[in-house]
């Protein structure tokens, strides 16, 4: 592998991961804020706000998995290696 | 009944629907449960879920072993089943992590993101296992979520 596609590669595995985890964490952020804010107000519909904490948390975290999974393929399997 | 916030519980117990794991003894009071009760039977709700939801991911990562050792062959099934596994560790680490939110800790924890790190490393090292198979494996608890979300709306 040359020079210029190693350096694309590592720039493009930080801009993967530092791009994909922006919009995730913020909504994850804001949805633990409305869980927690939910589960004080109303304790015994803990389980079901927990509950729809996981689903929502699960789907918007793949999307940071999907950026780390691009990061690590450039960097550990890159199929631009010549 | 889920009271609203405008009227808040004067005394100590919520006026609820009774659960059907719960089992007093005197029947006679049904309607009003402590909130210890509620705290048991709202835990064991978010308990049901994560069971339902991993066997839900295991049942499909059987279902996709039977297709792809009878479609591919036996390494790309290897791959798929590591990958469902390692799912199905990923969603039991986000739900742990999620069951401490609030009670014992303020923030969610990252720690279950090293699961598709490792995934990651361990095809890129291991001649055995393959990318795409691994990682398809991985994304079956996705499948499985949207069942479960069809299944209780």
């Amino acid at each position: 592998m040359d020079s210029i596609t190693t350096a694309a590669s590592v720039v493009a595995a930080g801009l993967a991961v530092g791009l994909g985890a922006i919009g995730p964490g913020i909504g994850q952020g804001s949805a633990a804020q409305g869980a927690v804010e939910g589960i004080a107000r109303q304790p015994e519909a803990e389980g079901k706000i927990r509950g729809t904490l996981l689903l929502s948390f699960a789907f918007m975290e793949s999307l940071t998995i999907y950026g780390l999974v691009v990061a690590l393929v450039l960097l550990f399997a890159n199929p631009f290696a010549g | 009944m889920i009271q609203s916030e405008e009227d808040p519980p004067k005394e100590d117990n919520f006026s609820l629907e009774r659960p059907k794991d719960l089992s007093p003894a005197n029947e006679s009071s049904l309607e009003t449960y402590s909130p210890e009760e509620v705290n048991i039977a709202s835990s064991d709700e978010y308990l049901h879920l994560q069971r339902r939801l991993i066997l839900t991911t295991l049942i499909l990562a059987a279902l996709a072993a039977i297709i792809s050792a009878i479609v591919f062959d036996i390494p790309t099934t290897t791959s798929l089943l590591v990958g469902s596994l390692s799912g199905v560790l990923y969603l039991r680490l986000l739900a742990r992590s999620i069951g401490k939110l609030g009670n014992l800790s303020t923030k969610v924890s990252k720690f279950q993101l090293l699961v598709p790190v490792l995934l990651v490393l361990a095809t890129s090292r291991l001649p055995q296992l393959e990318l795409i198979p691994a990682l398809l494996g991985f994304l079956l608890y996705k499948p499985a979520m949207i069942i479960q979300v069809i299944l209780e709306s």
